[in-house]
C-alpha cells in the first residue's frame, strides 16, 4: 500500500514571453539562417541545456518542482493565480512536456483538467457520456457497465436523449462531472472543476473524491481554492509560489501556512508624521492594527477568532464631544455592522481606542474596516474608508460537508431541539 | 533536492515524462488501445456533421452531383472537352469522387490542431488518433459518395453506354488508399504548419483549388500538350485519377510506373508527415 506511484523530480517549465514564436514563416527562417547557417548567435533564443537564458524574454513557469506521492494519498496543490499549479497538472497529465526534470510514476493516470472536454454540444447526453469517457481514457464495455449510475449520479435522466446543448448549465456540469467521477484510473488528477455547480453537487462530487481516495486506494492530485476541501480531503498539500514550491508536507499545516500569509498583509497601517496621515483639518489617523486572538499555535484567523481593532488618532479640536464608530464591511461592500459609543469630551491631543470583535460571530470571507469620527453624535468629521481589511477562513469540525457557510454573520447561538413525543 | 533519484533503484516505474520530443515515438500497443476513442471521434463528428440539417448524410452525395453537373455544362457543353464516348456526367464523377477523396481528407486533416486545441490542451491520448479519426470519417463519406457512382455506374452499364471489365475494376481499391494516404500524410504535415503559421489556412484552400486544375480531373492526361507531359507526370496524383477511370471505363494510358511512383510518394509522404506530427505536437501545445 505505500509504494510511491508518482515521482516528480526537478520539474521546469519554461515559457517565452510576448508572441511565442514570431508567428511568421519569414521571421522564423530567417533566424534559423541566422542560427544555422550564418552560426550567429540569437539573442532572445534560450538554449536547452545550456546556461544562456535572457530573463527578459522568458518566465520560469515552474521551477525545481518535485514530489512523491505513495498509493491511495491525495496531494492538494494550493497558491495564488499563475502560481504554476496549472502547469504543474498539464504536465503531470502529460499534456506539455517539462522543460527540464522528469517524472515516473506506475499505473494508468486521468486527468480532469476541465468539466466537459470533448463534449460536442449538437449531441445528445448518452452520445456525450460515450464521447467524454473515451477521450478521458475509459473503455467502451467499461462506460456501458456504468452508463446508469453515471446518469443517476448527474440526475439527468429525463433528458439523456436530449442535445447537451439544450441543457441548462447546471445539468451540462453535472453530466460533465458524472462521467469524469466514474473514471477509475491509478492515478486522478482533478483541477479547480469543483468551483461549479451548486452546493448540493459539490458536496457529491468531494464525497466521491473521499470515497476515491480513502476506500478505492486510489491516488489523487487535487487543485483547488477551495481550501476547506484541501485541508480536509487531502493527506498532503504543497504550496506552489511563482513556480516554485513554498511549503510542503501535511495538509493541514500547509493550508495554515499559506493562509497566514495571506491575511497579514493589511493588519497595520502606521504613520510617523501628522502630514502622511490620512485624515483631514480635524482628525489625523495615525495608527490602525488589527490584532487577532488566536485559539491554538496556528496562526490563522478563522471563524473562531477574537479579533481587536485598535486605533490611534491626533484631534486638532479643542473641547470636542467626539466618538468613533467602527463599521465592518463584508469584501462586496455590504455592511455587517456600524458600532460606536458615547460622545465624550476630549481635548486637543492623542486618542487611542478599540473594538473588539468576538470570535464565534463572523462567517468566513473577506471583510474591511472604516473607521468615522462623528462630532456631537450629529457631524461627521472625518471617514476613514477601509482602513483595515482582513480574511477570515472557514473552519469546520465533523462536518462533511464543504460548501460554501451561508450568512453574513455566523455566531454559535444555541439551536435546541427535544423529541415531545415517540410514536413506534 | 536531488538526494530523491538514488530511491529510483528500488521501483520499477511503468512510466516516464521528460522533456524532449522524438520523430518516432508511437506504440502500436497504445494506439490499439485507443481504438474506441479513435471510433467514438469518427461518430462524433460524423452524427455532428448532420446534426439539425434537412437532408443529413444525403450531402455527401447533393455537393459532388451539383458540382458535376456543373462540370458537365462547364466543361463539356461549353467548352467542349471531349469525354471519348463516355457520357460526361459518369466521366466527371469519376474524377470528382476521387477529388474530393483526395481534397477532403488534405484539408480536414490539415484542421487537426487547429480544430482540437481545446482537447488537446485539456486531455491527453496520441494526438494522431484525432487525425486518424478524420481519415477514417473522411473514407466513410467517399464510401457514400463511392456508392453514387457506382449506382450511375452500373445506370451506364445496363444502358449499353459502357463496358464492365472486373479484373480492371479491381484496381479501385489500390488507387483509393493511395490517394487517401497521400491526402492524410500532407495533411499532417500541413496540420503542423497551419497551427504554427495561421495564414497557411487560406492558401490551403487556394492551393487545393489550384491544384484541381493540373491534375486530370476534366480532362486525360493524353489532352496535355507534349511540352507539358512531364510536369503532369511529375504530380503523383495523375497517374491515380488515370488508374481510377481506368478501373471503371478502361480508357485513359495507364502505366504502372506512374502507379509505383504514386505509391513510393504516398509511403514517403505519411511517414514524413507522421514524424513531423510527432515531434511537433507536444511543442504546439505550448504555442496554441
Amino acid at each position: 500500500m505505500s509504494d510511491i506511484v508518482i515521482q516528480a523530480e526537478n520539474i521546469s517549465k519554461l515559457y517565452r514571453l510576448g508572441t511565442i514564436g514570431s508567428g511568421s514563416l519569414r521571421r522564423d527562417m530567417q533566424s534559423w539562417w541566422e542560427r544555422n547557417v550564418l552560426k550567429k548567435q540569437n539573442p532572445d533564443q534560450y538554449i536547452r541545456g545550456g546556461k544562456k537564458v535572457d530573463t527578459s524574454e522568458v518566465i520560469w513557469a515552474l521551477k525545481n518542482v518535485d514530489f512523491e506521492l505513495k498509493e491511495g494519498e491525495a496531494l492538494g496543490i494550493i497558491g495564488h493565480n499563475g502560481a504554476g499549479k496549472s502547469t504543474l497538472l498539464k504536465i503531470l497529465s502529460r499534456i506539455i512536456k517539462p522543460t527540464e526534470g522528469i517524472v515516473r510514476g506506475r499505473g494508468h493516470i486521468s486527468s480532469l483538467l476541465e468539466v466537459g472536454t470533448g463534449f460536442h454540444s449538437e449531441l445528445t447526453g448518452r452520445e456525450n457520456i460515450y464521447i467524454s469517457g473515451h477521450i478521458l481514457g475509459m473503455k467502451k464495455s467499461e462506460i456501458s457497465r456504468k452508463f446508469d449510475e453515471i446518469v443517476d449520479f448527474a440526475g439527468v435522466e429525463a433528458f439523456i436523449d436530449t442535445p447537451v446543448k439544450r441543457y441548462s448549465s447546471g445539468m451540462y456540469v453535472r453530466l460533465a462531472f458524472a462521467v469524469a467521477a466514474h473514471l477509475e484510473p491509478d492515478i486522478l488528477i482533478i483541477d479547480e472543476v469543483l468551483a461549479v455547480g451548486d452546493a448540493e453537487f459539490q458536496k457529491k462530487c468531494l464525497g466521491k473524491m473521499n470515497e476515491a481516495s480513502s476506500k478505492s486506494g486510489r491516488t489523487i492530485i487535487f487543485v483547488s481554492h477551495n481550501l476547506q476541501a484541501v485541508s480536509n480531503l487531502c493527506s498532503k498539500a504543497l504550496w506552489l509560489d511563482k513556480g516554485s514550491v513554498c511549503a510542503r508536507g501535511n495538509a493541514k499545516t500547509v493550508v495554515n501556512q499559506y493562509l497566514s500569509t495571506l491575511q497579514k498583509q493589511n493588519w497595520i497601517k502606521e504613520f510617523h508624521t501628522l502630514n502622511e496621515a490620512p485624515g483631514n483639518d480635524f482628525i489625523r489617523v495615525l495608527y490602525t492594527e488589527l490584532t487577532p486572538h488566536f485559539v491554538d499555535a496556528l496562526s490563522v484567523v478563522d471563524i473562531r477568532t477574537p479579533l481587536t481593532v485598535k486605533f490611534r488618532f491626533y484631534n486638532a479640536s479643542e473641547n470636542i464631544l467626539l466618538a468613533v464608530g467602527v463599521h465592518l464591511f463584508t469584501i462586496s461592500g455590504e455592511c455587517i455592522f456600524d458600532v460606536s459609543h458615547d460622545s465624550l469630551l476630549y481635548k486637543k491631543g492623542i486618542i487611542e481606542g478599540e473594538c473588539h470583535i468576538p470570535g464565534d460571530f463572523l462567517n468566513d470571507g473577506s471583510y474591511y474596516i472604516s473607521l468615522i469620527f462623528v462630532e456631537n453624535s450629529s457631524k461627521q468629521l472625518y471617514y476613514y474608508e477601509a482602513c483595515l481589511s482582513f480574511e477570515v477562513a472557514d473552519f469546520r469540525e465533523n462536518i462533511n460537508w464543504y460548501g460554501k457557510w451561508m450568512g453574513y454573520v455566523r455566531p454559535k447561538f444555541p439551536v435546541i431541539t427535544r423529541q415531545t413525543e415517540i410514536h413506534d | 533536492m536531488n538526494d530523491k533519484t538514488n530511491s529510483l533503484g528500488t521501483t520499477n516505474w511503468e512510466w516516464e515524462i521528460k522533456p524532449g520530443t522524438s520523430w518516432w515515438n508511437i506504440s502500436l500497443a497504445e494506439l490499439y488501445s485507443f481504438k474506441d476513442l479513435l471510433l467514438q471521434l469518427t461518430r462524433k463528428e460524423f452524427l455532428g456533421l448532420y446534426q439539425q440539417t434537412l437532408l443529413g448524410p444525403f450531402w455527401a452525395l447533393i455537393r459532388p452531383l451539383l458540382t458535376v453537373i456543373t462540370y458537365v455544362v462547364v466543361f463539356n457543353e461549353v467548352i467542349g472537352i471531349p469525354t471519348g464516348g463516355v457520357p460526361p456526367f459518369l466521366f466527371n464523377l469519376i474524377g470528382i469522387t476521387l477529388w474530393n477523396l483526395f481534397s477532403e481528407t488534405f484539408m480536414q486533416t490539415s484542421n487537426t490542431f487547429f480544430q482540437n486545441v481545446e482537447i488537446f490542451s485539456k486531455v491527453y491520448f496520441p494526438r494522431i488518433i484525432v487525425a486518424l479519426s478524420t481519415l477514417w470519417l473522411q473514407l466513410i463519406l467517399f464510401g457514400i459518395q463511392l456508392l453514387l457512382l457506382v449506382a450511375v455506374y452500373l445506370f451506364c452499364y445496363f444502358s449499353g453506354l459502357v463496358d464492365f471489365n472486373a479484373g480492371q475494376g479491381l484496381l479501385v481499391f489500390p488507387v483509393i488508399i493511395i490517394t487517401a494516404g497521400i491526402g492524410f500524410g500532407g495533411g499532417l504535415i500541413f496540420s503542423v504548419l497551419t497551427a504554427k503559421y495561421r495564414d497557411l489556412l487560406s492558401l490551403i484552400q487556394l492551393v487545393i483549388r489550384l491544384l484541381m486544375f493540373i491534375c486530370p480531373v476534366f480532362y486525360t492526361m493524353s489532352m496535355v500538350p507534349q511540352k507539358f507531359q512531364w510536369l503532369a507526370h511529375l504530380n503523383p496524383l495523375s497517374a491515380l485519377f488515370e488508374y481510377f477511370r481506368f478501373a471503371f471505363l478502361g480508357i485513359d494510358n495507364v502505366n504502372a510506373i506512374q502507379l509505383l511512383y504514386s505509391f513510393s510518394f504516398m509511403v514517403v509522404i505519411v511517414l514524413l508527415g507522421i514524424m513531423l506530427f510527432n515531434k511537433m505536437s507536444d511543442k504546439l501545445i505550448d504555442i496554441l
